[in-house]
């Protein structure tokens, strides 16, 4: 089944190879076709599917870690936090590779700030973190827009900040990406068996023999990590990780191991097949930032969460 | 190093605890639990009887004092170490996600897990375990779907899955009917390991366990083996006017379901 689901992804790249601006397709390749499929399309589209791996497996672990169905990246305010971070070390004039540093910093400031409104001892109400969130959206999102009034130059859009998408693609980028994921990826399948444990309240967690607050704070670090290096080369793509960590626990059912495993995969599809959307739904060749369409997706999907408690997909309150 | 299968060779000893919160204090300046011992603590609400509970489990740091079991003062444990010495049954449990009954209670053996996925021997402890407290049908159902008498069964399943020579429980039997919690406690009394539990109702309590603890404001009022506590005792420590009517025993002639004894007055 996973094997089977990676095929699928790796199909679902394939396919969106060909679908852009400039009519492509398999059997009629020349040279001027493979160009720009081999230096523009096939770049952006594994860029695309690193992401959103990334955001996928970022909002499994936060879903996890603050034991909230509504957490992920752009929920706890940590995307536009790192989003602040990175353009205020563009604003300084950090080197373009040091950037992730300072958006990873916003974001873990972002994600303390909201998880200390929101928790109490250790319990996250999942409405006020989700306040909270929308605090630190507000307040990230005008620090963007001011430090873009006094650096005009040296930074991207707004737009580009706020509804992320993939402009800017180079292997270097992708190399450095990809490398991180596999690095977290990697270490949450293998501990992913005492990821479960906390699922349960503090006590029962503790005393099953997990360091609760050791393990928490690590995968909040590694969440944020995820986020923040996607955020500073993307720009916030909302709701991929919001979404996929439920689809995933809906099919392949709670354990870790494979909610892990699929919320990876299926960030990286979701993602691929937006980023194609984003390309061919507006016609003449331009583009829509993917981020608009993930958000749209996002947005209805988290209606449909507070509203519809359904069981399987949420939990018993309280 | 105590091993996990060697139940019922462990005790737990308390040495000048003190732990203070807020207007609440609670001071034990010495509590030994022999190997095996069956503990029920009692008191009114809000006596500490949660808190010690806790204490006991190395769960809250105490101001001052330690608590060894086995010998090991519980702070140096790591928490997979001292997992596989005691479980601890919180009053309060929850669960996020739609785990199923099989998975929770198969939770209970990860201190003992030598790879990264149980064992065939963890497999079948735990099908023995969802046996022994009548969950072998809900095995696959959801945690979340289940009413909360029957949580709380997969929940102390989860715990005895452990297989600790020493078991904490705080109410273990609060939300179960009459059935259940009869089979629950004589579970309990026939562990071979050492077993404190905080427990309100007396009648269910008396023929279950050895020694009762009586606890009123942060302290151990009686410590009690379970011939000594009479109406006087019970009449103090809850405020009551306690009357002695309670019957023995664990089934009549020609019946074989337990009985529950029954007082009038308590």
């Amino acid at each position: 089944m996973r094997i089977l689901f990676f095929v699928v992804l790796l199909g679902a790249c394939l396919f969106s190879l060909f679908l852009g601006p400039v009519k492509t397709s398999p059997s009629h390749l020349n040279k001027e076709t493979f160009f720009i499929l081999w230096n523009f399309r096939l770049p952006r589209v594994v860029f695309a599917a690193v992401n959103g791996a990334m955001l996928g497996l970022s909002g499994s672990l936060y879903q996890l870690v603050l034991r909230n169905p509504l957490a992920d990246g752009f929920t706890t305010g940590t995307a536009s936090a790192s989003a602040l971070g990175a353009v205020v070390a563009i604003s300084l004039g950090f080197p373009a590779f040091l950037v992730p540093f300072p958006a990873l910093l916003g974001g873990l400031l972002g994600l303390v700030f909201v998880y200390r409104l929101s928790s109490r001892s250790g319990v996250v109400s999942p409405v006020t973190m989700v306040l909270a969130g929308i605090v630190v959206n507000i307040v990230s999102s005008s620090g963007i827009s001011f430090l873009k009034y006094l650096f005009e130059e040296s930074l991207s859009s707004v737009v580009f900040w706020l509804m992320g998408g993939f402009f800017l693609v180079d292997w270097s980028k992708i190399g450095v990406c990809l490398t991180v994921l596999l690095a977290i990826l990697a270490y949450s399948l293998f501990d992913a068996l005492s990821f479960n444990l906390l699922a349960l309240d503090r006590y029962s967690a503790a005393s099953s023999g997990v360091d609760v607050d050791g393990l928490r704070r690590r995968l909040f670090l590694l969440a944020t990590a995820l986020v923040a290096l996607s955020v500073s080369f993307t720009g916030i793509i909302g709701f991929v990780g919001l979404i996929v960590p439920h689809v995933a626990r809906a099919l392949f059912g709670s354990d870790m191991r494979e909610n892990v495993y699929y919320s990876t995969l299926m960030g990286a599809m979701l993602l691929v097949v937006a980023d194609a959307l984003s390309r061919v739904v507006v016609p003449q060749g331009a583009e829509l930032p993917v981020g608009i369409i993930t958000s749209l997706a996002g947005g209805s999907f988290f209606l449909w969460l507070l509203f519809k408690k359904r069981e399987g997909l949420w939990y018993a309150e309280g | 190093m105590p091993r996990a299968d060697t139940r019922g060779e462990i005790g737990i000893r308390v040495e000048g605890l003190r732990f203070s919160r807020g207007a609440f204090s609670l001071e034990v300046p010495w509590l030994e639990v022999s190997p095996g011992e069956k503990v029920a603590i009692m008191g009114e609400n809000g006596s500490g009887k949660t808190t010690l509970l806790t204490l006991i489990g190395g769960f809250l740091s105490p101001d001052d004092g330690c608590v060894e079991m086995g010998g090991e003062d519980l702070v140096r444990l790591s928490p997979r170490q001292r997992a596989r010495i005691l479980a601890f049954l919180p009053q309060v449990t929850s669960v996020v996600f739609p785990f199923t009954v099989y998975q929770l209670v198969l939770m209970g053996r990860y201190p003992h897990l030598v790879g990264r996925k149980p064992g065939p021997g963890d497999v079948q402890t735990t099908l023995k375990t969802m046996r022994m407290l009548g969950l072998e049908d809900m095995s696959d159902r959801r945690y979340l779907s289940l009413s909360g008498g029957e949580q709380r069964r997969v929940m102390l399943a989860k715990v005895l899955n452990q297989g600790t020579p020493v078991i904490l429980l705080d109410e273990p039997v609060a939300m179960l009917d009459a059935r259940h919690s009869l089979t629950a406690l004589t579970l309990l009394s026939c562990w071979e390991g050492t077993v404190v539990a905080v427990v309100h109702d007396i009648n269910l309590a008396l023929p279950h366990f050895r020694r009762f603890l009586f606890m009123r404001e942060g302290q151990i009022l009686y410590d009690v083996y379970k011939e000594d506590v009479n109406s006087e005792i019970l009449s103090e420590v809850y405020d009551v006017r306690a009357y002695k009517c309670w019957a023995f025993g664990f089934s009549l002639p020609g019946e074989d379901r337990p009985v529950l004894p029954c007082s009038r007055h308590l």
